[in-house]
């Protein structure tokens, strides 16, 4: 397992490698440069060629990249150009907020999705069935930022049962200590800001969850189906053990594999529509930050901030494939 | 199936709770405020941007500032008085308030305000590309510098020896840039020049010793793209305006929408602006307000580059004037909240002169070009196609209704467009393009700054590649009236570089925006200004039963 888990590590930084190399080029390509937003309505030809200069833009290409990577190799991930803050300390500030929505989204995505693919498993064709098969194909098939802004206008403006921006009423003026503010209220003793924390975060993790949550509906529901065939529930449901148990011990268990996969890859696409999510509903995390970035060409914050998503990526399908190992007893790495 | 029915009644319970436990009550003393973006740094000296300015003005004070809801009218803060300038229009003295203290205890006197003014001259090479307003005002760094010395002649009254005359030094002395730091903390922060990596100045980055200075309310803290918090400042000076609020956050919000969605539910209590299609929308519910500022502090314009036909030519120039319905593109795109421009600078601005332009007549367009000899009446004309600007709320929008007024008069019109930051601003600058449109925003209401900086001033001794504008005349006027030492000497300067301009029609001038704020009704005491130079000590929260 050790050996199996190095290799795994170090397969990942060619990889790693390989896409800082694609992502440098790709951010140079995009016209403009973070001259306009900084120096603004200011900005003239000579003082845009010294700030240049200042950022070592006016390097060739690949002096730039050979400097990002001795950089970013010796663990200093840049400042930003905008404002100069360091990339670690604010990425760390944001970071909580991103963990949060996912985690808030793939709850959501879970605990909706596996009991509704059992649900629609049990009757194939059914009418059940065919309800959850067609909203599984129209959470898929939605784009998140048009659920997401559809879900604010409608739960948000119109009702005004949920808000729709932000992570906590800005008026508590609440500190936050670690970041996680659904742990932070919690300690400072304020359940009703804690209450307030998961307000601001249904909306959004239903929008980011509703991808998911399709996709592991429809696996789950392939997944049970196929194992309710095999010859070994049917021997089960012969000798007479209880439906319940049959469910439990002999499909659940070996249905459950190709969903963890699911949800492993899903972790990954989670963080690319959290980007969109975090834009929708004003929510302080990485996607929202890296957006800004975007539209600065704020470089050193959109390399890093893509390169730790992809490290993240890679070592959430690792914790996946492991996990395989405890859930299935024939795979031995 | 039991796990499914728990889980299912687990999440109903949680949203029907979540949902039903309402909005808490409102807060009466504190006040969140959503910006068009995040403050960029905590120190005064290092920053030219609104926002950062914004939130800046309410926690450090300056000699001089802006009287409350005007652009031009300079009253004193941590002066007693407005400067008396000496014969030869180069020393200023101005007499300092007694007894102020700074958010972190230290005194606030003539040694204070001598270190600050030391330092705006001394802003070492590193930190220079932040210190855009220094730079500009005072031409320079170190021997470059405008600013001769600043020397303490007694504890409350400082010289301030500039190396030529600048008919403009207490005007700009009111931008929150010039606002008076605390020594001790600026120190603290190693924003005392000693650093030049802007990275390790703790004061500008929202750290150690940032944003100490006298004002009604103290920096709380900075948490980037989030929010900034204030809080009031209980020993103010000035006992009779003592922030009535307990706290101030800012909150950064891009989108316009986001603003006035978050408005409506209470997310925020005051939008610093919002977009002319939302004003409806805010008349439209009774629980909020628009605040029309009463003023503009920016211009519109149809750019034009002469070294291209045949808007080089200066009937053509005075046709598309005329043939532009400035009126109809006021009432369709602002949503009426703008004037009609009269000038390349708002009307606020000193010295503004009304320059009668031409007023829409399409038939006058059309006889004005007959005239002109152009046969060749193909214009390429560019227009930004990502953003809007506060001066400008639909480019597209804008540029198709421009383009129909000018081919209606027999302009044929080359459509061209390109993202504002990866090539229109750069390019429009360059001088690659014939006719555009593009606007500025006032930093201060002098008509340097309208007339020379954003548009027509020379740049190294020849007309900018920008416009291509050349009239060595109105560049002579211009710098005689900041030259000038006399009020009624810059005036008469200033009118006449005026109507050089005017007699050119160098580019035609469309309209003054009116961006509006709104804020939940209950918001009172808020004093709207043009320049945004707007003190949240006088808000209160008219919030019963709280």
């Amino acid at each position: 397992m050790a050996r199996y888990i190095i290799r795994r590590l170090l397969a990942a930084i060619p990889v790693l490698l390989g896409l800082s190399l694609v992502l440098f080029a790709y951010i140079r390509l995009l016209p403009g440069d973070p001259c306009v937003a900084i120096l603004g309505q200011h900005r003239t030809v000579e003082t845009c060629a010294k700030l240049r200069e200042h950022l070592g833009l006016d390097l060739p290409l690949w002096q730039q990249y050979v400097n990002y990577l001795t950089q970013t190799l010796s663990g200093d991930f840049g400042n930003s150009v905008i404002n100069a803050l360091p990339f670690t300390q604010e990425f760390l500030v944001r970071f909580p907020g991103t963990l949060e929505l996912t985690i808030g989204a793939l709850i959501f995505a879970i605990g909706a999705g596996i009991p509704l693919g059992r649900l629609a498993a049990r009757r194939v064709g059914g009418w059940a069935d065919g309800l959850i098969t067609g909203i599984s194909l129209f959470g898929v098939s939605i784009p998140v930022f048009v659920l997401g802004l559809a879900l604010a206008v409608i739960f948000g403006v119109a009702l005004g049962w949920l808000p729709t921006q932000g992570r906590i009423d800005a008026h508590f003026r609440f500190d936050s200590i670690t970041g996680f503010l659904l742990i932070d209220t919690l300690l400072a003793g304020r359940p009703d800001y804690f209450v307030d924390v998961v307000r601001h975060l249904i909306l959004p993790s239903v929008a980011l969850g509703s991808i998911p949550l399709a996709i592991i509906t429809r696996i789950t529901r392939a997944s049970v189906i196929e194992v309710a065939n095999e010859d070994y529930v049917r021997t089960a449901r012969a000798k007479g053990l209880a439906g319940k148990k049959v469910d439990q011990r002999h499909v659940m268990r070996n249905a459950w594999l190709p969903v963890t996969t699911v949800i492993g890859l899903q972790v990954g696409g989670l963080l690319g529509g959290a980007v969109l999510t975090e834009t929708v509903f004003v929510w302080n995390g990485v996607g929202r930050w890296v957006v800004d970035a975007i539209q600065n060409h704020d470089y050193p914050i959109i390399q890093s901030t893509i390169l730790v998503f992809a490290a993240f990526f890679l070592i959430v399908n690792l914790l996946v494939d492991i996990g395989y190992a405890f859930l299935n007893p024939r795979i031995r790495y | 199936m039991k796990h499914l029915r728990i889980g299912a009644l687990l999440s109903a319970i949680l949203v029907v709770a979540a949902a039903c436990t309402g909005t808490p009550a409102k807060s009466s003393t504190t006040l969140v405020v959503a910006l068009p973006g995040d403050i960029v740094r905590t120190d005064a000296m290092l920053t030219d941007d609104s926002n950062s300015s914004y939130v800046i003005q309410q926690v450090i004070e300056g000699l001089v500032g802006l009287a409350p809801g005007s652009t031009s009218e300079i009253v004193p803060v941590l002066a007693t008085a407005l400067p008396t300038v000496s014969k030869d229009g180069l020393t200023y003295t101005f007499k300092l308030r007694e007894g102020v203290k700074f958010h972190d205890g230290t005194d606030f006197n003539a040694d204070a305000v001598v270190y600050n003014y030391e330092r705006f001259r001394t802003v070492p090479e590193g930190l220079q590309d932040y210190s855009y307003y220094i730079g500009a005002v005072f031409g320079g760094y170190g021997d470059s510098s405008n600013l001769e010395s600043a020397t303490a002649v007694d504890d409350y009254t400082v010289e301030i020896k500039l190396k030529a005359v600048s008919s403009n030094f207490t005007l700009t002395q009111t931008l929150p840039v010039f606002g008076i730091q605390s020594p001790t903390a600026l120190a603290l922060g190693l924003a005392d020049n000693s650093e030049v990596d802007i990275t390790k100045v703790t004061g500008a980055q929202g750290g150690a010793g940032a944003m100490v200075g006298t004002g009604p309310f103290i920096f709380d803290s900075w948490v980037v793209n989030d929010n900034v918090e204030i809080v009031r400042n209980d020993t103010y000076w000035n006992t009779a305006a003592i922030a009535k609020l307990e706290a101030v956050i800012f909150k950064p919000v891009a989108e316009e929408t986001q603003r006035v969605n978050g408005l409506a539910d209470g997310t925020y209590d005051l939008v610093q602006v919002i977009a002319p299609a939302d004003v409806a929308t805010i008349a439209a519910n009774t629980g909020l307000q628009a605040i029309d500022r009463g003023s503009s502090f920016n211009i519109f314009c149809l750019q034009m580059n002469h070294t291209y036909a045949p808007v080089s030519n200066p009937m053509i120039r005075e046709a598309i004037a005329y043939a532009i319905d400035k009126e109809s593109l006021i009432e369709t795109f602002y949503a009426g909240a703008a004037d009609v421009a009269k000038n390349w600078m708002p009307m606020d601005v000193q010295y503004a002169l009304d320059l009668e332009l031409p007023t829409y007549d399409p038939a006058k367009a059309e006889e004005l070009i007959a005239a002109s000899g152009e046969t060749d009446l193909t214009i390429d004309f560019w227009y930004p196609n990502d953003v809007t600007r506060p001066y400008m709320p639909d480019p597209k929008g804008l540029f198709e209704a421009i383009s129909a007024q000018l081919e209606a008069v027999g302009f044929t019109v080359v459509a061209h467009d390109a993202p504002w930051r990866g090539g229109y601003l750069d390019d429009e600058y360059a001088g690659a393009y014939e006719m555009w449109l593009l606007g500025w925003t006032g930093d201060w209401a002098g008509p340097d700054n309208f007339l020379k900086t954003a548009f027509f001033g020379y740049v190294d001794g020849a007309p900018s590649t920008e416009f291509a504008y050349k009239n060595n005349k109105l560049e002579a006027a211009m710098n005689a009236a900041l030259a000038a030492t006399t009020d009624a000497q810059a005036q008469k300067l200033w009118e006449k570089a005026q109507n050089l301009i005017r007699a050119d029609l160098p580019t035609v001038p469309i309209a003054n925006s009116k961006p509006q704020a709104a804020a939940s009704i209950d918001v009172k005491g808020f004093v709207g200004s043009a320049g945004l130079n707007e003190y949240l000590n006088l808000v209160y929260l008219d919030r019963a039963g709280n």
